[in-house]
């Protein structure tokens, strides 16, 4: 009993991992049951991570490594902004940034019907919601939210689509509101799309203001 | 008993490490690794959609890339690229991502000993910053067997060229764990104690070559430290990681 205290820190939660690091004992929580986000992995009777970054551990039971990369991770419910690669009888492809093309079903916008099916060409940059991300299969996607509603899915018009780190996007969508959105917000009027991949689009009425947004963004990661 | 080496180091120190990340503007993952005057840059890609023709499917593919400084690339190219994707497909998760591909690409800027290695620990950073699933990481030491004397670390090309032989030897890096220590063990053992891959050239007898591991794994871990503050550092100074 008495080592235990000398040899290892009570918990990462907070601190930075690496590759390697067991960060959770499973025989001391046996009744529990817990969910492993991006970044951990079961291995025997410990938990240990697979990637460098930061343990944070949502109340009550979910733990995942929070890193920041250029490339993204598909998740179920995350909103990204995708480009179309290729169409399909019955869906498009999109490049999503991640390891796999992801799918975005013909009839998955408000009122799709086989009639109505939109034409979207190779290189059009949407706005869309992942709705399944499972191990091995390729993502599923849907402009429209969870209840059917269009909400703000689907086709983004003009302005200019840059990429930045998952990490940044992140920070962009977090509340309370970015520092640097609510700054530029008072300064400049503008219109923005932040996708969970690592892909943000700026709209404004001249290509000034956009110019100047998007330098803005992407420098506040310094 | 002292060695005599030229640049005044002692038989079991390192020449001054020094490990960058995130340096190129379009790889997924890039970092730069200098151990004295040898410096190679490695650069990650992926992973992306697709495997090659004679590659299994269900798991994630590791392709590499070896570029000299100067020169067309030949055998030995070849060989180093196959020695790093043998030592990259051991750390990394290959089941996570299936049917992706991952490429590897060496730069070499300065070859001046203990070149392997060098790119090894490089690679295995811009695996790290590409966030490339991976079982732990590793570490990589050159150790050699002088004509006369005692086995050295880490040799300068100069010194290279007038050893009897040496080793390339690559170890898993030490871990942090929450559980008490030696559950952490395979078959006994801890995971540290480990070898990824061996490579060695020139004759020398078993008793040197096991030196040679001792020696290399007492290294390692002042290495693991080194790449365990250097991931820390990095994460805890930018504004990426809030």
């Amino acid at each position: 009993m008495e080592n235990k205290q000398s040899s290892s820190p009570a918990s990462f939660i907070g601190s930075t991992v690496i590759p390697g690091d067991v960060v959770l004992d499973l025989s001391s929580m046996a009744n529990q049951t817990i969910k492993l986000g991006d970044g951990l992995r079961e291995d025997r009777d410990a938990i240990s991570a697979m990637k460098a970054g930061t343990l944070r551990c949502k109340k009550p039971n979910k733990y995942r490594i929070e890193s920041c990369q250029k490339r993204y991770v598909p998740c179920a419910g995350d909103t990204v902004l995708g480009i179309v690669v290729d169409s399909k009888r019955d869906d498009f492809l999109i490049d999503i940034k991640g390891p796999a093309l992801a799918f975005l079903p013909v009839l998955a916008f408000e009122g799709g019907t086989r009639r109505n099916i939109p034409k979207f060409e190779v290189g059009t940059l949407l706005y869309l919601r992942v709705v399944k991300a499972k191990f091995g299969m390729n993502p599923e996607l849907s402009c429209t939210d969870a209840h059917g509603k269009a909400a703000e899915f689907g086709l983004l018009k003009d302005g200019y689509m840059f990429e930045t780190s998952t990490g940044l996007s992140r920070k962009l969508l977090s509340s309370p509101t970015c520092p640097v959105l609510e700054s530029l917000g008072k300064k400049l009027p503008f219109e923005i799309a932040v996708g969970l991949n690592g892909r943000v689009w700026v709209n404004a009425a001249s290509p000034h203001t956009i110019i100047a947004a998007a330098n803005a963004i992407m420098n506040s990661e310094s | 008993m002292e060695v005599d080496r030229e640049d005044g180091r002692s038989q079991n120190q390192l020449r001054p490490l020094a490990c960058s990340r995130n340096i190129l503007h379009r790889a997924h993952g890039s970092a730069s690794w200098s151990q004295g005057d040898t410096k190679v840059l490695a650069a990650v890609y992926g992973p992306k959609a697709g495997t090659k023709k004679n590659e299994n499917p269900e798991k994630a593919c590791i392709e590499v890339i070896w570029k000299p400084k100067t020169g067309q690339i030949g055998k030995l190219e070849k060989e180093y690229e196959m020695i790093l994707k043998r030592t990259l497909q051991s750390i990394c998760i290959l089941t996570v991502n299936p049917n992706t591909t991952t490429s590897v690409i060496i730069q070499v800027v300065n070859d001046d000993g203990a070149l392997l290695p060098s790119a090894i620990n490089a690679a295995c950073m811009a695996l790290v910053d590409a966030g490339i699933p991976m079982r732990h990481l590793a570490v990589s030491i050159c150790c050699c067997v002088p004509r006369s004397g005692l086995v050295i670390l880490d040799p300068t090309k100069l010194e290279e060229q007038n050893m009897k032989a040496f080793a390339y030897l690559v170890f898993p890096n030490s871990v942090h764990s929450v559980l008490p220590e030696g559950s952490l063990s395979v078959q006994g053992e801890p995971i540290e104690n480990g070898v990824i891959t061996s490579v060695t050239h020139g004759v020398m007898s078993v008793d040197d070559y096991f030196f040679c591991l001792e020696r290399g794994r007492a290294a390692s871990t002042k290495l693991s430290d080194f790449l365990r503050r250097n991931l820390q550092h990095q994460s805890t100074d930018s504004s990426k990681a809030g």
